[in-house]
């Protein structure tokens, strides 16, 4: 669907003028544009007009002034794994891909902190940290990029104990839709004077200005870390020992649901032999004596719930493939359809519906007689069913997408939300209208004061 | 003439900010009006008055959430809290004291603490109010009813207004009820006191313990003349500075911790332990401001690097004079000082620049908190964005115009 509010189209005029910024580090190729109009979803792709690849915020901030001028769309990019189309160029324009901004600028090893440019990815950022005792938690599933994960204020499997980036940027550098460059705060864990600018823009999807440095929160490596695989007899006593676990307040850095579609998925994507029953998957962090404590009342509560056995990874590699094999769990879906490929729903409940939330949508599952395995970040509330199916198939995609409605409308009873981390692009704009009403309006002044020209990556998050 | 409104339900509220953008007629947002002195002072006449909001809509304790009107006062929340066992992570601070009012239980608002983003000793743990601040339903400044967030501790629908308004001094919305986490609150509180170490010394020994694996939940140092105030006796007793840091868990863990640290932090004085009421005592002097004895001096806050605490209250000290402690592993320094016709800000400004700090007013009289920003100015480009944001909320410059920017 194309964006209202129209903007002007792009002529070579306006590309000889960004080549004059960025020179080569341009294209206007159809297989460099196909490839940045599109995500790994059902949405339909529309490729942009002209991709630069900047690699400094002063070329950003060119860019985009030059833009301004013209009121020409900018949609920046970061690795393109998003999943609600947020990378779509609508109404065409000049995509901003940041992957050539990699570079890590300043460890700050004293203060816990690192400054980046937007385009270092999460492994690329975490491998750098190595030697330093310190790490960088917030892991979605893809190695995406640290401004994209921060335009969309990703998560992953540790945010039950660390937090997403909402908690974890410390300072952006932003280049506003004028091309003015701002820093939101002067260094460091400073918030900044004033209104919390640096938390407008984490998850603002590129609506609002372009990320050209982030400036993240570390944390030290624990002194003890250890992993275990926990299969129970159903998904019910799964979801509540996992619900117990997060009532009781235990400091879990991990706790992670599969179904047993998904084990099986995991098991021929990794080549694992895990049981093939409805399984959790715990992390621990601590002091020595911290991490056995915490076993232990784990332990405890999913003995209650008629757990078979923990089993552990002590060694660092295992551990290491248990949570690879986590994070591939998309992929791993295909290998249950070759050819297939996979649509995520996200949907997040307050942790006391979430047993109730898993066991209806399981069961809306079993009578489509959709292929859809469950995975969850279960200690936040939040789970994600990949119907794997082919997308080339109206009535297959019909039917997804009528079981996403049937499960957004569903959390939404329970006070929950169709979104716990992959944001709204311009796949989940009806939801947004249909959970927070009146909200989208005042967004959409927010955007107008700030982008009064709707130029950032119009027609995502709300429409003028 | 002045006139206050005081509506009783969301509806009311609605009426009486439309009748404002209408009128354009300014109106100070009032909670429970214990923090009326924070923030630039300003002369509305209008007031909207929600006192008449309050009361808590949504508790159940296994749901780990709470929804509550937007003046509630704290201290009913945290005495439906404590019935279950459970707390607000943040520690808001009780402010009330610090600006003249009664003693005893916490005043101030649910939602004045989360509009001034308030957090106390914990925050360096468990994240500012904001962090905790999970929705909530509120009238802008243009009279629309709007909601945000949610109930759950995740979502990412569209921009993140929660954070927005923690922290807008309500000079963007008004907020009917507010919608945050709550906790299970710690089994045992256990202290881990050092005596006698110089301000340098306790900023090396608290970054030690937080840099540690024992998950310190607060690190606070106070230099002799304010640990004389406190009045648990272990520590206004010492003689001595007392640097001070918190465990909290179940009661094998903290014990097994507070070990670990005592290992770890004798070689930088003689070490004390206090028990759970003293610990609690001793937290709330820290989070509330406690330990200043003159009660018309000007307090500043300042927030610096905690590596650069030290340095900051050494040159302040030969510049300006004025008593502090520090909270927050030396990252916070509340400083009190004689009464100066410019608060001193340039001075204190200039000491908190060099680290890339900065620095709020938090106590003066009016007049000088008309004469000298209270918070730390921006720049220009990030002047002009919070003008637009302001501008997106409310156009008309109807809600507490002037709190936080001069004409804004
Ligand atoms: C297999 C798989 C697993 C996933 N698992 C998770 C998960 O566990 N948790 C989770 O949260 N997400 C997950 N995602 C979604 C996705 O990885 C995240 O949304 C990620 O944060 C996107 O980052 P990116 O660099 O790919 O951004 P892109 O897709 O390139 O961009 C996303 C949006 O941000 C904007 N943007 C990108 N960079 C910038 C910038 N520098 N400045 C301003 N705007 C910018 C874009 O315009 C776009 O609107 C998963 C996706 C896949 C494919
Ligand atoms: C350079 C630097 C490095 C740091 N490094 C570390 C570190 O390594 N480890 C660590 O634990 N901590 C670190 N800190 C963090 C420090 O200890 C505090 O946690 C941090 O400064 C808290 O931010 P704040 O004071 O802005 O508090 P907040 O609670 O965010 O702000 C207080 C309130 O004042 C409001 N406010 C402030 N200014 C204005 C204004 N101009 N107008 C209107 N309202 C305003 C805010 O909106 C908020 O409501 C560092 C801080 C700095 C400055």
């Amino acid at each position: 669907m194309a964006e209202a509010k129209a903007n002007k189209r792009v002529n070579d005029d306006l590309v000889e003028a960004l080549r004059g910024i960025v020179g080569d580090r341009l294209s206007t190729t159809d297989a460099v544009l196909g490839h940045h109009g599109r995500d790994e979803t059902y949405h339909t792709p529309h490729p942009p007009d002209v991709v630069v690849f900047p690699e400094a915020t002063e070329e950003v901030s060119r860019i985009v002034s030059l833009c301004a001028e013209r009121e020409i769309p900018v949609i920046p990019f970061g690795t393109g794994t998003s999943l609600e189309g947020h990378v779509a160029a609508l109404n065409g324009g000049v995509c901003i891909d940041l992957t050539r901004m990699n570079e890590v600028i300043r460890v700050n090893a004293e203060d816990m902190d690192v400054t980046v440019q937007a385009g270092v990815t999460r492994k690329q950022l975490n491998k750098h940290l190595r030697d330093t005792g310190l790490f960088f938690p917030v892991d979605p599933g893809a190695d995406a990029s640290l401004g994209g994960m921060t335009a969309t204020r990703a998560s992953g499997t540790t945010t039950v104990r660390y937090g997403a980036m909402r908690e974890n940027v410390l300072a952006l550098t932003v280049v506003l839709a004028d091309g003015r460059i701002i820093k939101t705060s002067r260094r460091a864990r400073k918030s900044a004077a004033g209104y919390d600018l640096t938390r407008l823009f984490v998850g603002s999807e590129g609506t609002l200005g372009v990320i050209t440095e982030v400036t993240l929160r570390l944390y030290g490596i624990p002194e003890a870390i250890s992993a275990a695989i926990c299969p129970f007899p159903d998904l019910a006593s799964a979801v509540n020992t996992s619900i117990r676990t997060i009532q009781m307040g235990v400091g879990v850095a991990r706790i992670e649901l599969m179904d047993e579609v998904q084990m099986e998925a995991i098991n021929k994507h990794s080549n694992l032999d895990y049981p093939l029953q409805p399984t959790l998957l715990f992390e621990f962090h601590g002091s020595e004596a911290g991490v056995v404590e915490q076993a232990e009342t784990v332990q405890a509560i999913a003995a209650e719930f008629d757990a078979s056995e923990f089993r552990w990874e002590t060694k660092t590699e295992d551990r290491n493939r248990l949570w690879q094999a986590r994070h591939d769990a998309y992929y791993a879906c295909m290998a249950l359809r070759p050819g297939a490929k996979g649509f995520s729903t996200d949907v997040c409940v307050p942790i006391s519906r979430l047993t109730e939330c898993i066991i209806e949508t399981r069961r809306d599952i079993d009578e489509t007689g959709l292929m859809a395995p469950i995975v969850g970040h279960v200690g936040d509330g939040n789970f994600h069913v990949i119907v794997v199916m082919d997308f080339e198939n109206a009535d297959e995609v019909a039917r997804a997408k009528a079981f996403n409605e049937r499960l957004v409308t569903r959390a939404l009873a329970m006070d929950g939300t169709c979104t716990g981390e992959h944001g709204i692009g311009h796949g989940k704009i009806e939801f947004l209208t249909a959970e927070h009403g009146e909200a989208v309006s005042v967004m959409r002044a927010l955007k107008m004061a700030i982008d009064p020209m709707n130029i950032m990556n119009p027609g995502k998050i709300v429409r003028l | 003439m002045t006139k206050t409104l005081k509506p009783e339900t969301a509806e009311q509220v609605l009426d009486a900010i439309k009748w404002a953008a209408g009128e354009g007629m300014p109106l100070a947002v009032r909670g429970q009006g214990s923090k009326d002195g924070f923030g630039r002072a300003v002369d509305i006449p209008h007031c909207l008055d929600l006192t008449g909001l309050s009361g808590i809509k949504a508790y159940e304790p296994s749901e780990l959430y709470m929804t509550a009107l937007a003046a509630t006062p704290v201290a009913e929340i945290e005495a439906a809290l404590r019935q279950n066992n459970q707390q607000m992570s943040f520690e808001p601070p009780n402010m009330g004291i610090l600006y003249g009012g009664a003693n005893g239980e916490s005043e101030g608002s649910i939602g004045g603490a989360i509009g001034c983003n308030l957090a106390g000793p914990r925050r360096i743990q468990a994240g500012a109010a904001r962090d905790h601040f999970l929705g909530f339903n509120a009238v802008s400044g243009r009279g629309e009813v709007f909601k945000s967030g949610g109930t759950v501790v995740k979502n990412v629908t569209g921009f993140d207004l929660s954070k927005l308004l923690a922290g807008s001094f309500g000079t963007l919305a008004v907020m009917t009820d507010v919608t945050f986490k709550v906790m299970p609150a710690a089994e045992k509180t256990r202290t881990v006191l050092i005596l006698g170490a110089d301000d340098a010394g306790a900023m090396v020994a608290m970054a030690a313990s937080l840099g540690s694996a024992n998950e310190v939940s607060a690190a606070a140092h106070l230099p002799e003349a304010a640990a004389a105030l406190s009045g648990v006796s272990y520590v206004a007793d010492a003689g001595q500075a007392v640097t001070a840091v918190r465990v909290e868990g179940p009661g094998p863990s903290v014990e097994h911790r507070c070990r670990a640290l005592t290992a770890l932090l004798k070689e930088f004085g003689e070490i004390e332990e206090l028990h759970s009421e003293n610990s609690a005592l001793l937290w709330r002097e820290i989070r509330d401001v406690r330990l200043f004895d003159a009660i018309d001096n000007q307090i500043w806050r300042l927030s610096v690097p905690p590596a650069a605490g030290a340095n900051v209250v050494a040159s302040l000290r030969s510049d300006i004079g004025g008593r502090v402690f520090y909270d927050w592993g030396g990252g916070l320094i509340w400083l009190s000082m004689g009464t100066l016709s410019d608060a001193g800000h340039e001075t204190v400004r200039a000491a908190v620049a060099d680290t890339g700090g900065h620095a709020t007013l938090i106590r003066a009289d009016a007049d000088v908190r008309q004469r000298v920003p209270v918070f730390e100015p921006q720049a220009t480009v990030l002047k002009d964005l919070s003008a637009r944001v302001k501008q997106g909320f409310d156009p008309n410059g109807v809600l507490n115009p002037g709190r936080m920017v001069e004409g804004e």
